[in-house]
């Protein structure tokens, strides 16, 4: 079916069709020969209506999304900067007709995925009958042999299948790949939907498209029917390798869909055979979990024993029946290219049917014939090692030289059982908004499954990526492919209910649905330090900011008029700001004038990530933690993180003024702290969050004062440093309104008053502490810290602030200096009592003969 | 070249393993997987077995693993600073001395085509010990050694006894030299092991041959007859190779000691090669970096008619 071209042509799109001609053969997603793709009409509209200029900003809205809600792939180089995800704008739309016949041949595959998968751990027919040469498997390192005959309850023994599709030059979809390890992306794919929702929001609203939202929902009723038949109301985690995982924001952000926690190895332990979640509080029985580390990793004690990412008796806690791990421990044993060619015979054995999605025509090199076909055809196809280990990848065999062939020759020969090849696929090209308009780059379709009743639900949509450079065949997310949205148009009669669903869950901590499961209540200790440290870091960012906006204004105004009563303060309020942020050593290049040096100086404080003590420091550290605790937090929340980041990394010229940037962090800051007061649930995971912001607020305000007002200061000066103090704690209003009304006597008694007992001022040192009481009761007990709180409450009630502010200031000074030390030793209490971290794991030296 | 010293017969044996790691600092939670109750075998008979385990374990539970072996799951969640394991079982073992003369029958690389050929046998038990395994890796130094130790034109029962006298004559029983990581290339650069190495090495040879073979684990009665050697190995653990013949059947055979096994050899478990069924292993949780082993071996003969 094919659409004729608008009489007034399209612009944008017949440049892309020249772009195309060169590449004989290969079919493109959007064009045909002599018009447009069915389906794809409305789009093309759009491209035409949009033209270069418009694309681009919709590439550029697309990439803001990206970055406002925070979506990352890749690890955490350097401070907190990850790889972001990178959005096309145009879809990859596949018309009702298409689907209706992908869309049971991909549930088809799952179920013979499972059925194979079954048989392996099972009685291995299979390999026993000669359906599918035993080596293929037993050579597989994703066969795990610890996990034989472990069985998960209900139907199935595949959880989830992602399938990667290329189109081949006849129009048909080939499987290039299946991915069963524990395949990644369904939450990247809705992510992708909810940033071109926003992106293209006329076209996704005017087009009927199938929901991504239903898939969510079978996937926590599948979770529910896998349980352990003993757990009523199955509790679910998700078990990650960490916050530097690759795929970390597809694992948050999956859990935040479905409401389950996101955990790591030494959030869970193994007692009596089962599973359970360390909390601060106690340990939580766990049913589910979703395993996203790789088999091998998740039980140091059966399988790899330097493994610090799984869970020693994990495997026997599902041996027994006690957990339900999924996808199971040893399902990567499918994600095995090798296995292709036999699958067709498998489908007839185990299903009883023909299977209806085609493979890429593949060669085992196990087998003679097909290694002498492989050998002799080598240079044309692509070679492939059937598991994919460290250093061995896919090899095009056209793009190798003579000697790059031999060698690979003689490794096939050597070991042919660990080798096959594959036939060129002319994959299908797809157009990529780029500067220079539309580019033509291949594209790779994953799809996901996951287990429905008797069968499977496959996902009405998926993940398209497409390559970074226009001649690749190289489609992968670790060589920066783009990401497409993949829209899934309702057939005819469907569209009036499709087109009304809901298709972007709301962004928030809502679970999809109507949870029938127990939430999990308590919070590992591993989660509320990072809750913890988050705010403390939020809160050591806002302090030092204000700091360095109360001395930066002297600087301005005294660095030039050396010998004033200002300078005199100026150099106070910067000792202060050394005492404060503990940063002292900011080489000055000799030869400066002193106001460039301190201003090079002050600018180092603002913007140095990797100065402990500034605010790029503590700023970045806030970025951080919340990416490590991502699943507790609301999805605004990556909005004003990454405004607040970008204003970090993006430099300022020297001369650039430090105000604004401050103004700018601040705001970021106190919209973080506004989220965090008005938009989270009063439930552990913020009374954790609100405690490391007094402890960490208290110090601030204590070291403030002490650096300040509590040192000896010239006749005219003091006024200035009070007032200093009182700007960076954010008093000096209600200071200025009581001095008006005549009620300072000394000014520096009434600051003390004002920031040290004022109850009623919520940057005062009592108004922390009385917060941190509230804060503890609403968490697990632990007498020692309530004791030292309690301490120091009673010292603050036992303050005369008279007999402080009598004679010098010595006096206040070591008053001041013991409290700081106080809330110190309180912190680190809390911090013992609180985040109890398990004892190192070791493997223990193996015993031998 | 039939050994001589080989005993048959049957007799019956009570094997006690005691295996005890004292930490240096307290260990808070330990899980453990033992392979140290013996399996029943076509020769082997174990009438009654127990695993002893101090402190207290909050769990011990038996299940059988791939290969078949008996394995345990144990943990402990009581706080400790001394942990041991004993096993004690009682075997009837009656072990037929192999007639290496009617295996001349075959060649080694007639035996290996055979065995390709043979619908009968089945193709997981041969696939799984004809592939490499985690320390039994193809390399290219162990193909030099295999063109040296074995000829796949000899006669095959000749071959298996010059592959064990081979490894017996030209590698030192050394302990403390290799450990139980010690890959086949060290040991084949060292020319020094010990027993597991011996049968790893064999284990390799056999394969690339195309053989099946696989790795054993059990011990050896090392009450020396009178006026004769202490064979090595005495009072610990053993290991040694077994090779699958034609038909499917499998022989055990002791390059440590040069000799095929016999009726002295207790069988606990066997595996691809050691990783599958090392005695015991372990994951402790403590701040603690140093443990002291010590393991205590005796394989006594019963007095009694079987």
């Amino acid at each position: 079916m094919t659409a004729a071209i608008p009489e007034d042509g399209n612009p944008v799109l017949d440049r892309y069709r020249t772009r195309l001609r060169p590449r004989q053969g290969a079919l493109d997603e959007i064009l045909t020969s002599d018009g447009v793709r069915a389906g794809s009409q409305d789009l093309a509209s759009s491209i035409d209506l949009l033209g270069v200029t418009g694309l681009l900003t919709r590439r550029e809205q697309a990439r803001r999304f990206v970055e406002d809600d925070g979506v990352t792939y890749g690890g955490s180089p350097v401070v907190t900067r990850n790889r972001r995800w990178t959005v096309d704008p145009l879809p990859l739309v596949l018309d009702a007709e298409e689907w209706a016949r992908l869309e049971p041949a991909l549930a088809q595959r799952a179920r013979l995925l499972d059925a194979v998968l079954t048989d392996l751990y099972g009685s291995r027919r299979l390999l026993r009958e000669g359906v599918i040469p035993a080596e293929v498997v037993l050579g597989h390192p994703g066969f795990v042999r610890q996990a034989d005959h472990i069985r998960v309850p209900g139907a199935h023994q595949l959880f989830m299948a992602a399938t990667d599709l290329a189109r081949h030059e006849d129009g048909t979809w080939h499987v290039i790949g299946d991915r069963t390890q524990a395949p990644s992306g369904a939450g990247y794919a809705m992510e992708t939907r909810r940033i071109i929702a926003r992106v293209l929001p006329g076209l996704h609203r005017d087009t009927p498209l199938a929901r991504l939202r239903a898939f969510f929902h079978t996937m926590r009723q599948a979770l529910q029917e896998m349980a352990p038949e003993t757990a009523e109301a199955p509790r679910v985690v998700l078990l990650t390798p960490g916050a530097g995982s690759e795929t970390a924001f597809d694992q948050s952000f999956l859990a935040t869909l479905l409401g389950f926690p996101v955990v790591e190895a030494e959030d869970l332990t193994v007692r009596d055979g089962r599973v359970w979640l360390r909390t601060t509080g106690r340990l939580e029985p766990v049913d589910v979990v979703v395993r996203r580390v790789d088999a091998w990793f998740s039980d140091p004690l059966e399988l790899r024993p330097d493994s610090q990412l799984g869970v020693p008796g994990l495997l026997e806690a599902s041996r027994n029946g006690a957990v339900t791990v999924v996808n199971t421990i040893g399902a990567g044993v499918l994600e095995n290219p090798a296995l292709l060619p036999f699958l067709p015979a498998a489908a007839r054995v185990l299903l009883d049917e023909e299977l209806t999605l085609p493979s890429v025509p593949t060669w085992w090199c196990g087998d003679a014939a097909s290694r002498a076909y492989s050998l002799e055809h080598l240079d044309q196809l692509v070679i492939k090692p059937i598991a994919r280990d460290v250093g061995l990848t896919s090899r095009f065999g056209w793009e190798l030289t003579r000697d790059q062939l031999d060698e690979l020759r003689r490794r096939i020969e050597a070991a042919p059982w660990s080798w096959c090849t594959q036939e060129r696929l002319e994959m299908s090209t797809a157009p990529v908004v780029t500067s220079l308009g539309l580019e033509p780059r291949r594209l790779v379709l994953r799809t996901f499954a996951v287990a429905q009743g008797a069968g499977y639900h496959v996902m009405a949509g998926g993940l398209a990526r497409v390559g970074s450079k226009s001649d690749t065949y190289l489609v992968s997310n670790l060589s920066g492919a783009l990401t497409k949205d993949v829209w899934v148009l309702s057939a005819a009669d469907a569209a009036g209910t499709a087109a009304s669903g809901d298709d972007v869950p709301a962004p928030s901590r809502q679970p999809v649905g109507h949870s029938r499961g127990t939430p999990m209540t308590g919070l590992s200790p591993r989660v509320a330090e990072d809750l913890f440290w988050l705010g403390r870091y939020a809160e050591r960012a806002e302090g030092t900011a204000r700091l360095l906006r109360v001395a930066d204004d002297l600087t301005q105004d005294y660095a030039n008029r050396p010998g004033s009563r200002g300078a005199v303060a100026m150099y106070a309020v910067l000792d202060a700001v050394n005492a404060v942020t503990t940063v002292r050593h900011l080489g000055d290049r000799p030869g400066d004038p002193p106001s460039t040096a301190l201003r090079r100086r002050l600018r180092s404080l603002v913007t140095d990530a990797m100065l402990p003590g500034t605010v790029a420091f503590a700023g970045y550290r806030t970025v951080r933690a919340a990416q490590a605790v991502r699943d507790q937090l609301s999805l605004d929340t990556w909005v004003v993180l990454s405004r607040l980041e970008r204003r970090l990394t993006e430099i300022p010229a020297d001369d650039a003024p430090l105000q604004p940037i401050l103004a700018q962090v601040l705001e970021s800051l106190l919209a973080l702290a506004g989220l965090s007061a008005e938009s989270l649930v009063r439930d552990p995971a913020w009374y954790f969050l609100d405690a490391g912001r007094r402890v960490e607020r208290a110090q601030q305000v204590v070291s403030v004062l002490l650096h300040t007002v509590a040192t000896d200061q010239p006749e005219g000066v003091d006024g200035m440093i009070v007032e200093s103090a009182l700007l960076a704690c954010e008093s000096v209003i209600t200071f200025r309104r009581r001095d008006a009304a005549g009620l300072v006597t000394s000014p520096v008694r009434t600051a003390l008053e004002l920031l040290l007992l004022d109850r009623a001022n919520p940057r005062a040192l009592a108004f922390q502490l009385e917060r941190l009481a509230d804060d503890l009761r609403h968490l697990p007990e632990r007498a020692s810290v309530d004791a030292a709180l309690g301490s120091l409450s009673a010292l603050m009630r036992e303050t005369d602030l008279d007999l402080l502010c009598r004679g010098d200031r010595a006096r206040l000074a070591t008053f001041l200096a013991e409290l700081h030390a106080s809330l110190l030793s309180f912190a680190r209490l809390l911090e013992r009592e609180s985040f109890v971290h398990p004892a190192p794991q070791r493997a223990l030296g193996v015993v031998g003969w | 070249m039939i050994a001589a010293r080989v005993e048959a017969g049957a007799r019956r044996y009570e094997v006690t393993h005691r295996t005890e790691y004292r930490y240096e600092e307290e260990v808070t939670g330990s899980y453990g997987r033992a392979f140290l109750l013996p399996r029943d075998t076509d020769e082997q008979w174990c009438r009654s077995s127990r695993l002893a385990v101090s402190p207290e374990p909050s769990l011990i539970e038996e299940s059988t693993d791939h290969f078949g072996n008996r394995s345990h799951y144990i943990e402990i969640q009581n706080r400790h600073q001394v942990l041991t394991v004993t096993s004690t079982s009682v075997l009837d073992i009656d072990r037929p001395v192999p007639d290496f003369a009617a295996l001349n029958a075959w060649t080694v690389a007639g035996a290996a085509a055979a065995l390709r050929a043979d619908s009968d046998i089945d193709p997981v038990e041969r696939a799984s010990f004809l592939l490499p395994s985690p320390q039994v890796e193809e390399q290219t130094v162990l193909r030099h050694f295999a063109a040296r130790a074995i000829d796949v034109d000899a006669h095959l029962g000749d071959a298996l006894l010059g592959l064990v006298q081979t490894i017996y004559s030209e590698f030192a029983y050394a302990s403390g030299v290799t450990t139980v990581t010690t890959t086949l290339g060290e040991v084949l650069r060292k020319r020094q092991g010990v027993c597991q190495d011996f049968a790893h090495l064999a284990v390799g040879v056999l394969r690339l041959v195309g053989l099946p073979a696989r790795y054993v684990s059990g011990y050896l009665e090392t009450q020396p007859p009178l006026g004769q050697p202490k064979l090595q190995g005495a009072d610990a653990s053993h290991a040694w190779a077994s090779v699958m013949l034609p038909s499917g059947r499998w022989i055990d055979l002791d390059p440590t000691n040069n000799q095929p096994a016999d009726s002295r050899y207790v069988v606990t478990a066997w595996g691809r090669d050691y990783t599958d069924v090392p005695p015991l292993k372990g994951v402790i949780f403590t701040e603690g970096r140093k443990s002291v082993l010590h393991v205590a071996v005796d394989v006594i003969r019963l007095d009694t008619d079987v």
